[in-house]
């Protein structure tokens, strides 16, 4: 019976391995594809199909025409300003709410949740949004990008669960010896939260990297604009130098170009993502278990 | 007597004195420009540029510009927002269709009172009626159109050294031009030794409704057969969906034909402009159509040239089809609008915008904001053409550092020789010929073109997205091959476009084509 068994689960652990590895092709290809673009020179870009790359014929022109762009490293510092600085709000917004909202015994938590559920279920738009910020007179600073998503429900939720799974006896053990809420959160809670802030950072860090629309509709000062604002006017650019003869385009192809910006703007994330992926899974898990 | 006379005039002296110096010295008025950049990636000109000072100091304004997004959707998407929510600036950059919206809601000015304040400007930028058409709403104009793009700007070109090497004359008609792509596919016109090369390269670029069917990669096919573009502006009588004309459907054979006989590139039927560009540049194909610059400017032909050094593309005419028609594209309306904001207006900022326009149309605003500071990124003789001898190559106007400086160029260029020449110099190609980028538009500009101005201002129905989806996809089935092409089938598509409401657009287009008297 044991040997079947055994049998069984090789087998499907054969089926799953090899899914999963098919799965990791699908991923990974695009990713290699784009990688080999980006360092394709124009001569060989048609050939740039083939998924391996003459190391002969390797150029690192496209990275450096965006990284010699003179607005680049503000650029950078700004995607920088944004992501940190939009993170720590977000965590000092989310942490707090997430974990009051898990104490059981606080007063009007139900009633609390549903007011938390409102925004979340129903978007304000787009209009009031933006007559919010320009009345605050937010326009043309990084608070603009940051305030407005200073907490997502979402995350708050998940981080929520999480907390709330952590055994009761730990906290009720801090209380009975005397410790406030703030300690409990700050020593026994968050301490063994590590997974969840590691996820929840990283969802955040992500999307305040990516901003693209927010800065477009708030941020009118070039020296203000993050990466990927102007990764899409240097690529812009490209396209209109049918119309002009000044000597500011690129002298590498366009898709070398484009493939570049891709990385340039993943590259960060890729870095990071490995080191907390163990935390990542546990997290993300942990905290959608309970609704 | 005499005592109070000088006393009344040194009190009157004193009184002009005050008045006249608090009119100078009066609060500037703040105006805020959201400008259509001229190079994304440049970004605005410093805080100390001298135009700032000039425009504060001699026309009492504070200008505070803001870059628009670089690409379309997103300023149709920032000028949207600010537009919903009352806030859009003084004076904005905007495409037509947005403007024609927001105008209908009352949330930009008419301009035509600010004309007779700018008359120069007016003169150079406002004066072609064809191009006013474009911004009026019930005979008011809501906009400001500068001249856009130039005109006639793209045609049909071929691979000379590849006739030379096979004994072929460049191709008059559309038979001719066959039998050249058919030998250009066949017969190794660049004798590498293999099978890599076709007559006719493309892609399909139809966006929309004006430029509906198989885009405008075609036009010189279409134009053979009488049906280049959309809509058939021939006359009132005529006017209808080109599809509806029978050589429609022979220029749709002809692209079929030379598709099944792999006489084209097959990646045509990808939209992608990228791909097609770097095809022709490394020599995948000998016959295309192409925007002049795209084609000639020394940045865009660098690669064929360091690919094939001893190439030569030449313009050719259309090819004539069998009624002896020919047409390289189609002759349309284009501008860079700009708009006020009926809040500016209300608030009395309007003689300041006509005086920063027409400050710009004055030699001092354009050259300025055209190619900068004179002695210091250009010099120009006495005719005004622009060199830069004795300039410090570092600050240029052409170079890239300078173009911050150079912004709001397309506020002041009105495609005249001074900007055309330094625009698009000539040079020498790696084989020692000389490259003339404006040779090759002028020959483009004396080419066949369909007249389609009226296409600018066909109002897309509301499922314009469908409709062009089914116009678009069917053609290219039909070209392709993956759909029969016979009398039912071609009428089975016609009658399906009559089912998405293909009559009404006709009817709702020539009424408002009538209105504007572009059809008579």
């Amino acid at each position: 019976m044991s040997k079947i068994k055994s049998h069984d689960e090789y087998v499907f652990q054969l089926v799953a391995n090899i899914f999963l590895g098919l799965m990791l092709v699908v991923v990974l290809l695009p990713l290699w594809r784009v990688f080999i673009l980006s360092v394709t020179p124009f001569k060989y870009v048609d050939n740039s199909f083939g998924l391996f790359v003459n190391p002969i014929k390797w150029t690192v022109d496209s990275y450096a025409q965006f990284m010699s762009h003179p607005s680049f490293l503000i650029a950078f510092r700004n995607s920088l300003i944004i992501m940190f600085g939009g993170l720590a709000i977000n965590l000092f917004m989310t942490v707090p709410m997430a974990y009051a909202l898990s104490v059981r015994s606080l007063p009007g938590r139900k009633w609390l949740n549903v007011v938390v559920m409102i925004p979340f279920l129903f978007n304000a738009g787009l209009i009031p949004g933006y007559l919010v910020v320009t009345g605050m007179h937010l326009q043309n600073s990084f608070w603009a990008i940051i305030i407005p998503g200073a907490i997502s429900i979402y995350n708050m939720f998940i981080m929520r669960n999480f907390f709330a799974e952590i055994p009761m006896d730990l906290k009720e053990a801090a209380r009975i010896d005397g410790a406030g809420e703030l300690f409990v959160l700050f020593r026994i809670v968050l301490p063994l939260s590590i997974p969840i802030m590691l996820t929840i950072g990283l969802f955040y860090a992500v999307g305040h990297w990516n901003e693209f629309f927010t800065p477009i509709l708030y941020l009118n000062s070039n020296k203000l604009q993050p990466l990927p604002v102007l990764l899409r006017n240097i690529l812009m650019g490209l396209n209109t130098n049918e119309f002009v003869e000044y000597d500011t385009f690129s002298q590498v192809s366009v898709q070398s170009l484009k493939a570049a910006s891709i990385f340039i703007t993943m590259l960060p994330m890729m870095m990071v993502y490995p080191w907390i992926q163990k935390y990542f899974v546990k997290g993300s898990l942990a905290g959608g278990i309970k609704g | 007597m005499r005592k109070s006379i000088i006393t009344a005039s040194i009190a009157s002296t004193l009184l002009i004195a005050v008045a006249f110096g608090g009119y100078a010295q009066a609060k500037p008025v703040d105006l805020d420009l959201w400008l259509l950049q001229a190079v994304t990636e440049a970004g605005p000109p410093p805080d100390d540029w001298v135009g700032y000072k000039i425009i504060r100091e001699k026309l009492g304004i504070n200008l505070k510009l803001t870059l628009q997004p670089s690409s379309f959707t997103d300023q149709d998407t920032k000028i949207s927002v600010a537009a919903a929510s009352n806030t859009l600036p003084d004076i904005f950059g905007v495409n037509r269709d947005l403007l024609i919206k927001i105008a209908k809601q009352g949330l930009v000015a008419p301009v035509d009172s600010l004309l007779p304040m700018m008359p120069k400007r007016t003169e150079t930028h406002y004066s072609d009626p064809m191009r006013n058409k474009l911004v009026m709403v019930n005979k008011k104009m809501y906009g400001l159109p500068d001249p856009g793009a130039m005109d006639r700007v793209e045609g049909l070109v071929i691979r000379k050294d590849w006739l030379d090497k096979l004994g072929l004359k460049v191709p008059t008609t559309i038979d001719e031009l066959y039998a050249v792509a058919r030998a250009f596919t066949t017969k190794d016109p660049d004798g590498n030794g293999k099978d890599d090369t076709y007559g006719f390269g493309a892609y399909y670029e139809s966006s929309n409704l004006a430029t509906a069917g198989f885009g405008r990669r075609f036009d010189y096919i279409m134009g053979a057969y009488g049906v280049a573009g959309t809509w058939n502006f021939e006359s009132a009588d005529k006017f209808q969906f080109n599809v509806r004309n029978p050589g429609f459907r022979k220029a749709v054979e002809f692209i079929r034909k030379i598709n099944e006989e792999k006489l084209i590139d097959p990646s045509w039927s990808a939209p992608n402009k990228d791909e097609f560009r770097a095809r022709w540049k490394q020599g995948k194909f000998g016959i295309w159509w192409e925007q002049f610059a795209a084609l000639a400017t020394q940045a865009n032909y660098k690669d064929f040239d360091n690919n094939f050094p001893k190439g030569e593309i030449i313009p050719i005419l259309p090819p004539k089809g069998p009624e002896g028609k020919s047409a390289n594209g189609l002759d349309t309306a284009n501008a860079r609008i700009y708009a006020v904001s009926a809040k500016a207006m209300k608030s009395g900022k309007g003689p300041a915008i006509a005086k920063l326009l027409e400050w710009m149309a004055s030699d001092e605003g354009y050259y300025l904001c055209g190619f900068g500071v004179e002695g210091v990124n250009f010099n120009k003789d006495a005719k005004g053409y622009i060199n830069l001898q004795g300039i410090d190559p570092a600050k240029a106007y052409s170079t890239k550092a300078m173009q911050p400086l150079t912004q709001l160029r397309n506020m002041v260029y009105i495609n005249n020789d001074i900007e055309l020449a330094v625009r698009y110099p000539t040079y020498k190609s790696a084989n020692g010929k000389t490259m003339d980028p404006l040779g090759i538009w002028r020959f483009f500009k004396n080419s066949p073109y369909t007249q389609a101005i009226g296409s600018s201002l066909v109002d897309p129905p509301s499922n314009v997205n469908d409709f062009t989806r089914y116009y678009n996809e069917n053609l290219v089935k039909f070209a392709l091959g993956q759909q029969a092409l016979n009398d039912k089938t071609w009428a089975a598509y016609i009658k399906g476009l009559d089912s998405l409401g293909a009559k009404d657009i006709e009817k709702t287009a020539k009424a408002k084509l009538l209105d504007a008297e572009l059809l008579e």
